[in-house]
């Protein structure tokens, strides 16, 4: 058989491989998702144990110390932050009769009537749909931490356990891993291994500081103007910074939102989108530039697909982590890619 | 569970990896203890007569070992024979310095046990254990200043003859 066609064979099992593995993958999404929660916390977690061995420690004892560190701080997020959120978020659904934005609200509707008929919106109920939207999002917040408490209890005990041994065993699993490699292959893949690690840990511990540190300054930001619901506010912000571009735009609406709901008066939204502009001003020139590893920056439609795509089957969860899984895809192509040129590897 | 428990008790049981680790110049100052946390990072690698363990251009990114068998270490197209390296011998330090590509082949010359002790785990052990990981790599600054002096000695006997 001619040499190109051996390799054309080759390169369509491979396809066929890789696409039955995605569909083993996404048929036990559950499992995989919690595998990918626990891998991403244990890899942003590794240097502080790390650190604590160089204190000479041995692993266990400071795997136990990183995982006494993180029982001591959801013990606080449990007692401070969880029911100070729960009330934000029943305020929220609470806070029915606002006369100021009904006014606005009006306002709103008789300009859009009068000067945009165009638009054939005329039957438009705004202040109805609202009420509507503001219901069902607090709801669906409430009925989230209600009805998920049995997947919640779930979660917060598989993957602490699966971060536990990923912590305290990672480096001898990867030992075994690599005693499977065919002698070819060793070298090569001990160098994969290695670069991949370098680039993914700073970019998922970048990832995750940033995060931190935005979702710090918004509260700060929020808290300092008082807009109303600010710690929920900061969390929301925080978390949707991992998805880029669209991320800070949707913190932003949403304090936006809040504040014309909660006290009517447009002006205020100037100082919000201000607040969030200077705040993302110093993320961006101050924060990232430290914290964020550049190798993986990813084009801002790859972003934008990856996170629809993640929303699309894993939900909000998804999206959130739709973005660190896609720079870890891309570090992986990127330095195998990198490791097959120099080690003159052949398909 | 005993497919990751394993690795750790076989090499608890295991006597000679510690006595070949002791004859290697780059161990030779540490500690039972120090030494056994070296071991627990080594590669264990079997290699059959002919089968390569690196080539030459390659970049490098282990130092080996050799437990038992033997390594032919081989340069340029002709495939020269450099060295025959045996038993308590090792090979390919330099790769512990940076991944610059590897100025000759390895190829065993019998059914080989060896062991590989890699760049990243020398470097991750500098971070877990300063102390150990410096002395390794003061070991490996000493071997290669030798080397120098020795290749600087032959290059003087050298000049003196021309002249």
């Amino acid at each position: 058989m001619p040499d190109g066609s051996h390799r054309y064979i080759k390169i369509f099992f491979f396809l066929l491989l890789l696409t039955a593995a995605g569909f083993f993958v996404y048929t036990i999404g559950e499992i995989v998702r919690l595998l990918i929660i626990a891998a991403l916390l244990a890899y942003i977690l590794d240097p502080i144990a790390t650190g604590l061995e160089s204190r000479g420690l041995n692993r266990l004892g400071a795997t136990a110390i990183v995982f006494l560190g993180i029982g001591v701080a959801l013990y606080m997020l449990a007692s401070f932050v969880m029911p100070a959120l729960v009330r934000e978020i029943q305020n929220l659904q609470a806070s029915g009769s606002m006369s100021q934005t009904s006014v606005i609200v009006s306002d709103l509707e008789k300009f859009i009537n009068q000067k945009l008929v165009f638009l054939g919106m005329q039957e438009i109920d705004l202040a109805a749909k609202i009420e509507e939207a503001k219901r069902g999002v607090s709801e669906q917040l409430l009925g989230q931490l209600v009805t998920g408490v049995v997947p919640f209890v779930t979660q917060a005990v598989a993957i602490p356990f699966i971060i536990f041994f990923l912590l305290k065993d990672g480096r001898g699993m990867m030992k075994t891993l690599l005693s499977m490699v065919p002698n070819r292959y060793f070298e090569f893949s001990l160098n994969l291994i290695y670069k991949m690690d370098l680039h993914l840990g700073a970019y998922l511990r970048g990832q995750f500081l940033d995060a931190l540190i935005f979702g710090i300054l918004s509260t700060l930001a929020m808290w300092i103007l008082n807009v109303k619901y600010f710690f929920f506010v900061g969390v929301f912000a925080g978390l949707a910074n991992l998805i880029p571009y669209v991320g800070p735009l949707a913190g932003g609406a949403l304090a936006c939102v809040i504040t014309v709901l909660t006290t009517g008066d447009l002006s205020r939204v100037l100082y919000v989108v201000l607040a969030f502009a200077g705040a993302k001003l110093v993320d961006d020139s101050i924060v990232q530039p430290l914290v964020v590893a550049k190798s993986v920056d990813m084009h801002p439609l790859v972003v934008l697909i990856v996170v629809i795509v993640g929303g699309q089957f894993f939900g909000i969860m998804g999206m959130l982590l739709s973005v660190p899984f896609a720079g870890f895809a891309k570090v992986v192509i990127e330095e195998s890619g990198r490791m097959i040129r120099r080690y003159k590897l052949a398909l | 569970m005993d497919f990751f428990w394993g690795i750790s008790k076989k090499e608890k049981k295991e006597g000679g990896t510690r006595e070949l680790l002791r004859c290697i110049p780059l161990f030779e100052q540490l500690t039972d203890r120090q030494l056994a946390a070296v071991e627990r990072i080594l590669h264990e690698r079997l290699y059959a007569p002919g089968e390569e363990i690196f080539r030459e251009g390659e970049p490098g990114v282990a130092v080996y070992f050799i437990q038992s068998g033997s390594v032919l270490i081989k340069m340029g197209r002709d495939k020269k024979v450099l060295a025959e390296l045996h038993e308590g011998e090792f090979f390919g330090e330099l790769a512990l310095l940076d991944d610059s590509p590897r100025s000759a082949s390895a190829i065993a010359g019998s059914e080989s046990k060896i062991f590989a002790f890699s760049q990243p785990d020398l470097f991750a052990m500098i971070e877990r254990n300063p102390r150990l990981g410096i002395q390794i790599v003061l070991s490996l600054a000493r071997i290669i200043g030798d080397r120098l002096k020795r290749i600087n000695e032959q290059l003087l006997e050298l000049t003196k003859e021309r002249a």
